[in-house]
């Protein structure tokens, strides 16, 4: 009998796996369940779509033809609501059962709502599905004053979408700086100033307490701590995810923020795996557990997870991260982990370049390039060989710096 | 990424339309050979040899949406 594998959602980690399985694995039952109504498609995209510079025709990546011509039983609409690790069996809210030799958990996150009066009004919008997407360009379309918050990757992309469509925005953030755990006020205000120059103005030291609607229920404007009434008819909210792990609550499924896995995407129950954003893996490039949330890295740990379902031990997930913005008219790339490390180096290394570098224990843990991308391969593959350099830290802030440019390694 | 042995060369072209059957694929899909090269490209009367993965025709989103042409 050939084995069976399931895969809870088809995002670009469950579906990466289904492509692989149906490759390296061709007689295997494949059976992919998603509570959304739509197939795979490219969620990197559809803030495009929100921008109004897109069609919805190019952010589809998988028709649900796609399936039948490989072989893959997909089950839109259907949410898994309880997984027997013991019976090898899930559950969906419609009482089906599927029954599976080998699972995998591709569950990603859900945004996080703010802990404030009338955050679920009309108007107010959180962003991670396409019907997301469509729902925010009808209401953005409509919407002349906007209020956005959450300092942070996913709410840019808010201010760029109020920037396309015109719509001018108050972009409340917490501290004195946009993504202030990876970037300092030098490099932030580069981003400041572009969203300025997008009709998006930042605001420092603010937040929101609360929101005030009106007699429809429709928000009509944002509180913030100091008692700063702003008007807006859109509201973007981006302050976070909550990874979608209520799923496995009764189950024995290790997790902490996240379901853990080793570096073979496999968690602590042998025929139960998980890829992309939920999982919290062993990280061998940073050698410890750690999370990533950005697409190119959710596509490798689905690809990867799904040999070792096949094959254990077959493929170790190594892997460096990126995740750029290209809103503006300079690119913004971030790599591996901007947040951590204990110590940083950083410099303005031309007009409209800039570049930080995170390190930890003298080895470099992640960074952020402003306007010149050039060194993101070399300073990709320092990380990938967890060179010590610290005291060559300076030579990264070279322009045009390159990984020969180092001095050799004593032991070289 | 790997270059094909041919002789054709890369260039992008930034373009406002469209094309309704484009693949359109957004920079952070794109290998970090691929990165570099778009990074480089774009904007600029530069040309590469061809790569593997982007393709005549190919709309790459990277700070406008380039066209990918391959002659
Ligand atoms: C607006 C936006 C912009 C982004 N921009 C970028 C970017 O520019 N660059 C970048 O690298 N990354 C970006 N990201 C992040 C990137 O999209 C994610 O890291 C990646 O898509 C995660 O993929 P995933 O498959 O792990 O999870 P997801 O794509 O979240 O897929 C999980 C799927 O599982 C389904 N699911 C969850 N629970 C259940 C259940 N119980 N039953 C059935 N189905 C279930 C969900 O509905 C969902 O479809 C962006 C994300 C968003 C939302």
């Amino acid at each position: 009998m050939s084995d069976s594998y399931v895969i809870i959602g088809d995002g670009i980690a469950g579906a990466s796996a289904a492509e692989t399985l149906r490759e390296e694995a061709p007689d295997a039952e494949v059976t992919v369940l998603t509570d959304e109504g739509e197939s795979l498609y490219n969620r990197i995209l559809i803030k495009e779509y929100a921008k109004g510079k897109l069609p919805e025709a190019p952010i589809s990546i998988h028709q649900e033809d796609w399936y039948d011509d490989h072989d893959v039983d997909l089950r839109l609409n259907t949410v898994v609501v309880d997984i027997d690790v013991d019976e090898d069996a899930v559950h969906t809210h419609e009482g089906e059962t599927f029954e599976y030799d080998n699972l995998l958990l591709a569950i990603g996150g859900t945004p996080q709502q703010l802990p404030v009066e009338n955050a679920e009004a009309d108007g107010i919008h959180h962003f991670w599905t396409f019907q997301d997407a469509r729902r925010i360009k009808e209401s953005v379309e409509d919407a002349e004053q906007a209020v956005i918050v959450g300092a942070g990757l996913l709410g840019i992309d808010f201010a760029a979408i109020c920037g396309a469509q015109d719509v001018e925005a108050k972009y409340l953030m917490r501290g004195d700086n946009w993504w202030r755990y990876a970037l300092s006020e030098e490099g932030a205000e580069m981003m400041h100033e572009a969203m300025r120059e997008r009709g998006i103005e930042p605001v420092f030291g603010s937040g929101v307490d609360r929101f005030e609607v009106d007699d429809d229920g429709h928000v009509e404007a944002a509180v913030d701590p100091n008692g700063e009434r702003y008007e807006c008819d859109f509201a973007g909210v981006a302050i976070g995810l909550n990874f979608n792990t209520e799923l496995i609550e009764d189950t024995p499924l290790e997790t902490d923020d996240g379901v853990v896995v080793d570096e073979f995407m496999r968690t602590n129950v042998d025929n139960v795996y998980a890829a992309g954003d939920i999982t919290a893996f062993n990280d061998l490039v940073l050698g410890e557990q750690a999370k990533n949330g950005s697409w190119g890295s959710a596509k490798e740990q689905g690809t990867v997870a799904a040999r070792n379902m096949i094959d254990y031990g077959s493929e170790e997930f190594r892997w460096v991260s990126s995740y750029s913005i290209t809103h503006f008219d300079f690119p913004f790339l971030s790599f591996g982990h901007p947040t951590l490390g204990d110590d940083s180096v950083e410099a303005t290394t031309a007009d409209g370049e800039w570049r930080r570098v995170a390190l930890k224990d003298g080895k470099v843990v992640g960074g952020v390039l402003i306007g010149d991308l050039s060194p993101q391969s070399a300073f990709k593959q320092l990380m990938r060989e967890g060179r010590d350099i610290s005291d060559h830290a300076d030579h990264l802030m070279e322009p045009g710096f390159a990984v020969d440019d180092l001095p050799a390694s004593p032991e070289q | 990424m790997s270059i094909r042995e041919s002789n054709r060369q890369l260039r992008l072209r930034r373009t406002g339309r469209m094309p309704s059957d484009a693949r359109v694929r957004h920079f952070d899909e794109l290998s970090d050979d691929e990165k570099q090269l778009v990074a480089e490209l774009a904007g600029r009367p530069r040309t590469a040899p061809e790569t593997d993965t982007l393709e005549d025709g190919d709309v790459v989103k990277f700070t406008d949406y380039y066209l990918v042409r391959s002659r």
